[in-house]
């Protein structure tokens, strides 16, 4: 909301200058965004909160500036001596969305441009301008708040005036020159054949006012603010109209206002006033709000006197009467936002000044945090994910399902059963994301693009599933991407990129104290989007909590990412806690020295690591300390199907020193399993 | 006779003094102490002594071969300690070399100021907790006043799954469902993600709110000033001030406003702060009674306050970042600042 600072000054006689009235308005609840100097004046664009319309004029603004200051406002006098003749014929149809209508005829008015200081406060108030007589419904609604409309009352067949609902009229045309939809429930003016107006929004092309008007209709009205809004919305039209209708006009000011534009257009435009019309079945009863003084205060934590909030109360127009022990108010008409006590403690506070409250620390009952909480996980994986050079991702919510496609993933798959938004902003944000990974691997695209090499990131995000509950189910998921140049300077280039990805999840695993779990490389588990030679699923307890590997290079295409590029997926973060070993127990510290053997094996390609490692640790003997790889080798003089695997193997006693023939018996035993289990034979 | 020892002694000592290398320390050694050395050889002499000087005689040949001995240790040590001292130097490396390391992730400014905003109110009893993203128009609308045709809503620009389903536009949801099943008294943060549909220079479409809200008996307004400050001084300094202004949210009742001087220009005025010294950062009042009867509690009971702000609006001021669109685009070159 406009307001200038001298048009503010016809209301109430202050002295402040611009600067320290901005001021006084922002700390009592008006927020003066910006103020423009104009000669002579200034004007202030004033944040007006929806709760109160009563401020979205000159006047309103001018109210609370003398009650924040102190100072008496005037009111405008408006007189019409001269009357000719009746007002004209009105009907409410429909008294639900319709409480009051008043309306004058003006005839023989010369509309024609307005007078040059008309026409400088529209413009600093950001109105434009047109005929005087528009302009003047204008200037009135910006003075007092109501919201006025002008028909040509040539136009007005039968020169009456209908209330009532669209019915079956399914479209009306409006000054704007746009064609409308209605649908039956909105409510529009009619006359007595048809429809001239949307009722508080916009007048139609129909009954417009133009240079050849000579007799007008003047409507001033009170619509419902919630049948106002929703026309406005549905028909997307937002007028200075419709804002006020829609948070509210007062009813009170209805006659004041039609009167002032009637008595401004006759002195400008010329014509005769007629009669007024008023047809309004009656104020409803008077609003009463109770409040006791002591809650005034319990509520701020203040100790203003019982005087004081009287004093502020009445500068703003309320009604209070002492009544036991405390209040009984009745507040101005236009304030219907006070409906409860504390709405008038707000009021008191706001004039009181919130900046006088004291600032004071509450004293509390103790009570013990909520324990076992699922989102605790989520600190420690972001803090080893961070250890293990991952810079942590946030990507939008929202994907468009041809992402899904990019990354292979079958029709049948449930990440294809999507939560749509109605309305996106944009096609590219028109569902709710079902994996992260998309949006990962763009961040890696544009990252490339612009230059940067050696990229890691992870993102912890909930993704969004259907389901048969009123809400979609969240489910919070982890994913880290990394290629393979991070390592490249590190690490021998034999080292794929899957092993930097696989250190990341280990190290994760570690610090979560996830000890049971298993990769698995069975083909019907794997993800499409990874390469079905380098990925494998991890498995805990019997369920599957993620996936490990290198992306399929025709994903790597879809995306646009030249190189290498890993990835580690954990389906259900907050499920990860089920998978957590128990605490720790302490084990003695051994008193004796262990002995270490290597053994190193030849065996065919497809035997893995870990079987090898298991067949040595299944030996059914205490002594086994530890099985360590320590080498992986291909190559000659290994035949090109096989590999070699070495491991270091430590022994130890807890009650006593091995002996070289104890060690040497179970180094037999060890060889002997590996030959004849996996076929393998000691490598010289 | 005596002379004689105190004359090898002298010598002795003035030879060790002038020997320059291990090797001649070594030397001298062998020329006094080996096995034809001149105490070696006196030693072996001293059955030749007469029987009244043998104990004179033997008492201060012992002390100059201890103190040979002495001289010998000494000297060959420091000519040891140089030595190895020059091959070290030898083997000196270019200490500029980059180091071994695996250099250490990011976390994304997001969660470092939501973390440490968290730790702020943990401190003070406040309890972490969350709610759906996706919810309820009731959750997010209604229950806070704000039925459907209510212009409140027009300052929320929502996105819609259903017509009664929205991506939740504010974490203020999040009170009515821990109010409905917990009694007070409640201190509860609830950080997390939040939606609107708005997208422009200053805006992006999803974004990180805070709210915090507290319940229970004799919970007052300045109470609620007492705590932002607290928090207010912890995350931007003790000497930066607070200014309560009134405005309005349809959940609470007072509602107020909180800015604090600007963080940028300490109040003197500049771009950030549209030059008047002051940065809006925090909404926040008293629990609307309204709530609290949705939440099934009584008002009469009853209070507590709530307050709620932009995750990003504190990284930006804290940070100096300039442009919202940097934080989910996710440019490494940006990540890697916090």
């Amino acid at each position: 909301m406009k307001a200038s600072y001298n048009w503010l000054r016809e209301f109430v006689d202050f002295r402040l200058p611009p600067e320290e009235l901005a001021h006084a308005l922002t700390m009592a609840g008006f927020e003066v965004e910006g103020m423009s100097r104009t000669d002579n004046d200034a004007v202030f664009d004033i944040n007006v909160t929806p709760n109160r319309p009563d401020c979205l004029s000159i006047t309103g603004i001018a109210r609370e500036i003398s009650a924040i200051l102190k100072i008496p406002s005037r009111s405008k006098q408006v007189d019409i001596r001269k009357q000719e003749g009746r007002g004209p014929e009105v009907e409410i149809g429909d008294t639900r969305l319709c409480r009051r209508y008043a309306a004058r005829l003006i005839t023989g008015v010369k509309p024609a441009p307005s007078p040059e200081w008309l026409i400088k406060r529209l413009e600093a108030h950001g109105f434009r301008t047109s005929l005087n007589i528009v302009d003047i419904t204008n200037y009135v609604l910006l003075e007092t708040g109501q919201p006025l409309h002008a028909f040509d009352l040539d136009k007005l067949s039968g020169r009456k005036i209908e209330v009532k609902t669209a019915g079956p009229v399914k479209k009306f045309h409006t000054l704007d020159n746009e064609d409308r939809d209605l649908n039956s429930e909105m409510l529009l003016i009619w006359d007595a054949e048809k429809p001239v107006a949307l009722a508080g929004i916009m007048g139609g092309l129909n009954t417009e006012v133009s240079s050849s008007t000579v007799n007008i209709l003047l409507e001033s009205a009170y619509f419902y603010p919630s049948s106002v809004r929703r026309t406005s919305k549905s028909l997307g039209i937002a007028s200075e109209s419709s804002y006020r209708f829609e948070r509210g006009a007062d009813i009170n000011n209805i006659v004041f206002a039609l009167d002032r534009a009637a008595a401004l257009i006759a002195e400008i435009a010329g014509g005769r006033i007629s009669g007024l019309t008023d047809v309004y079945p009656g104020p409803s009863a008077a609003r009463h709000v109770r409040i006791s003084f002591e809650k005034i205060n319990s509520v701020l934590g203040t100790v203003i006197p019982e005087s004081f909030s009287e004093g502020i109360l009445a500068d703003l127009g309320f009604e209070v009467e002492r009544e036991g022990g405390g209040f009984n108010v009745r507040p101005p008409g236009f304030r219907e936002d006070i409906q409860t006590d504390v709405d008038v403690i707000e009021e008191i506070a706001r004039l009181y000044g919130y900046d006088r409250i004291p600032a004071t620390l509450p004293s509390i009952r103790m009570q013990p945090a909520p324990s076992g909480k699922k989102t605790g996980i989520i600190k420690p994986i972001k803090d080893s994910m961070t250890g293990s050079g991952f810079y942590e991702a946030i990507n939008y919510s929202f994907f468009y399902p041809d992402a899904l496609d990019k990354l292979n993933i079958p029709p049948a798959d449930s990440r294809r059963d999507l939560v749509f938004i109605k309305n996106p902003l944009r096609k590219e944000e028109s569902a709710m994301r079902t994996t992260l990974l998309p949006a990962l691997l763009n961040n890696v695209a544009l990252n490339i693009n612009r230059g940067e090499k050696a990229l890691r990131f992870f993102e912890v995000s909930r993704v969004f599933l259907p389901s048969n509950k009123s809400l979609p189910e969240e489910v919070v998921q982890m994913a880290a991407v990394c290629n393979q140049e991070t390592s490249a300077s590190l690490w021998q280039t034999r080292h794929d990129g899957f092993y930097d990805i696989k250190g990341a999840m280990e190290n994760l695993f570690k610090v979560l104290r996830i000890r049971d779990f298993y990769l698995d490389q069975e083909i019907s588990g794997l993800e499409p989007y990874l390469h079905p030679g380098k990925s494998c699923s991890i498995i805990s307890g019997g369920d599957k909590i993620g996936s490990l590997g290198t992306v399929h290079p025709t994903v790597l295409e879809a995306f646009n990412i030249k190189g290498n590029l890993t990835v580690l997926e954990i389906l259900d973060v907050e499920k990860l806690s089920r998978h957590i070993s128990p605490g720790t127990t302490f084990l003695s510290l051994p008193r004796f020295p262990y002995v270490e053997r290597d053994i190193a094996i030849v065996v065919f390609k497809d035997i893995t690591a870990e079987q090898a490692r298991n067949e040595i640790s299944s030996i059914d003997s205490d002594l086994i300390e530890s099985v360590t790889l320590f080498d992986v080798y291909t190559g000659k003089p290994i035949p090109q199907d096989r590999k070699s695997l070495a491991f270091s193997v430590r022994f130890r006693a807890a009650d006593r020193t091995l002996t070289d023939a104890e060690v040497d018996s179970l180094h037999r035993i060890i060889v002997e399993r590996l030959i004849n289990k996996l076929n393998a034979e000691l490598r010289s | 006779m005596l002379n004689d020892l105190h004359s090898i002694k002298d010598l002795a000592g003035d030879e060790i003094e002038k020997s320059d290398s291990l090797r001649q320390v070594q030397e001298l050694r062998i020329k006094y102490l080996g096995k034809k050395g001149i105490i070696t050889g006196r030693i072996k002499s001293l059955g030749a002594v007469s029987p009244e000087d043998r104990r004179n005689y033997g008492q201060l040949l012992n002390e100059v071969k201890t103190y040979i001995e002495d001289l010998l240790c000494r000297s060959e040590k420091t000519f040891k300690a140089a030595e190895l001292n020059r091959t070290l130097q030898t083997q000196r490396i270019d200490v500029t070399l980059p180091g071994y390391f695996i250099p250490p992730g990011h976390l994304h400014p997001t969660t470092q100021v939501l973390d440490e905003i968290v730790d702020v109110f943990t401190s003070l009893g406040f309890h972490v907790e969350e709610g759906p993203e996706v919810e309820l128009d009731f959750y997010n609308f209604e229950a806070l006043n704000m039925p459907k045709d209510h212009p409140a809503r027009d300052m929320q620009d929502t996105f819609y799954i259903t017509d009664d389903v929205v991506l939740r536009t504010h974490t203020s949801p999040v009170q009515v469902r821990i109010m409905k099943n917990n009694t007070p008294p409640l201190r509860v943060i609830a950080p997390g993600k939040v939606y609107r549909c708005d997208a422009d220079v200053t805006h992006i479409p999803m974004f990180h709110q805070l709210e915090g809200f507290m319940v229970d008996k004799h919970i007052t307004m300045s109470d609620l000033k007492g705590v932002l400050e607290v928090f207010i001084h912890k995350v931007f300094g003790t000497d930066t001030k607070l200014r309560f202004r009134p405005s309005f949210f349809p959940f609470t009742e007072p509602s107020a406003e909180i800015d604090i001087s600007c963080v940028i220009c300490r109040g003197a005025g500049c771009s950030v702060c549209k030059n008047t010294g002051w940065l809006e950062i925090l909404g926040a009042g008293m629990i609307n009674p309204r709530v609290f009867e949705m939440a099934g509690y009584d008002p009469e009971q009853y209070t507590g306050f709530a307050f709620g702000m932009g995750i990003e609006r504190v990284a930006m001021l804290k940070y100096g970042i300039d442009d919202i669109r940097l934080f989910y685009e996710n440019d490494k070159r940006f990540l890697e600042q916090f």
